[in-house]
């Protein structure tokens, strides 16, 4: 199980558009994500994805028929699945290894990294890490993204 | 546009401006739509309660975006962030101060190292974090 895939590859191409909705949304006004001129002065291609906004962008648009009543979508695909009462996310760590630029392909992969049974001030849980690798158009790795989240 | 930070001004130990959110119901309404994230913590305080929230909750990846927006502002334009992690420590809340601190932690070439965190009104860190980044020098070493 550690080292598989936890859902298929999904591919989607970001707009600027939709990275400047981002940027606005989260008050980052940098002109990085606005300004061809500054973001070729600054010695890029064109402008920029903020770097987070990667994780949010690929997910596939998905019916209101999935949505459940705490308004977060159903689970699809294969999934670790623990008989816990709660999950908490635990935290992200990110490479950035390439720039990120509007209007390019990205395709996303998760992986199982680690499920370890640990034992803490209130109890055992579970530490489960996954790893999606973030790779654009021209099979370059722009990011990758460690996540950890906790189930008791 | 934030202003260049150059290698030549950096060294261990210096302290980073601090940089003050203050998320609104409607920025909170916006960030979900952009993210086409519908869970109902982050809009719909009556069922924010019935998870166990006194109010709806700041989203963890809004404020992933500031902590990667204050780094990169202190960097500059011509700065590249190389890598970041973060932990989520505890819940924030819209319409309260929420302030970014850092300092310089190590400088080893042209990369810099930082500690950087999200505090709340009380001074409790909320989401601590650390960053690299690449800085330019003001003249190339001949």
């Amino acid at each position: 199980m550690i080292g598989q895939p936890l859902s298929e590859p999904v591919t989607a191409t970001i707009m600027a558009a939709a990275a400047q909705r981002f940027a606005l949304a989260a008050g980052d006004l940098n002109p990085l994500y606005f300004d061809e001129a500054a973001a070729k002065a600054a010695g890029y291609r064109t402008t920029l994805v903020p770097p987070v906004f990667l994780a949010w962008s690929l997910n596939p648009p998905r019916p209101l028929s999935e949505v459940r009543v705490d308004g977060l979508y159903r689970g699809e695909g294969k999934r670790v699945t623990l008989n816990v009462k709660r999950v908490m996310f635990g935290g992200e760590e990110w490479e950035f290894l390439a720039p990120a630029y509007a209007g390019d392909t990205f395709t996303s992969e998760t992986r199982l990294r680690s499920l370890e049974e640990k034992t803490g001030g209130s109890g055992p849980f579970v530490l489960q890490m996954t790893e999606t690798t973030y790779t654009n158009q021209d099979g370059e790795v722009v990011a990758r993204a460690r996540g950890r989240s906790i189930a008791r | 546009m934030s202003e260049q930070r150059y290698l030549e001004d950096v060294s261990a130990g210096a302290d980073m401006p601090p940089m003050v959110k203050n998320a609104s119901r409607a920025q909170l309404f916006l960030f979900s739509a952009a993210t086409n994230n519908p869970h109902r913590i982050h809009y719909d305080r009556e069922y924010a309660a019935v998870e166990g929230h006194p109010d709806v909750l700041v989203h963890g990846p809004l404020q992933g975006a500031w902590l990667s927006q204050y780094v990169m502002d202190w960097a500059g334009p011509l700065g590249r962030l190389l890598g970041m992690s973060w932990q989520n420590r505890a819940r924030a809340f819209p319409e309260r101060d929420l302030t970014f601190r850092g300092k310089v932690t190590a400088v080893e070439g042209d990369q810099v190292s930082l500690e950087v965190w999200e505090e709340d009104e009380t001074g409790a860190v909320l989401m601590p974090c650390t960053a690299k980044v690449r800085l330019p020098r003001r003249r190339e070493p001949q």
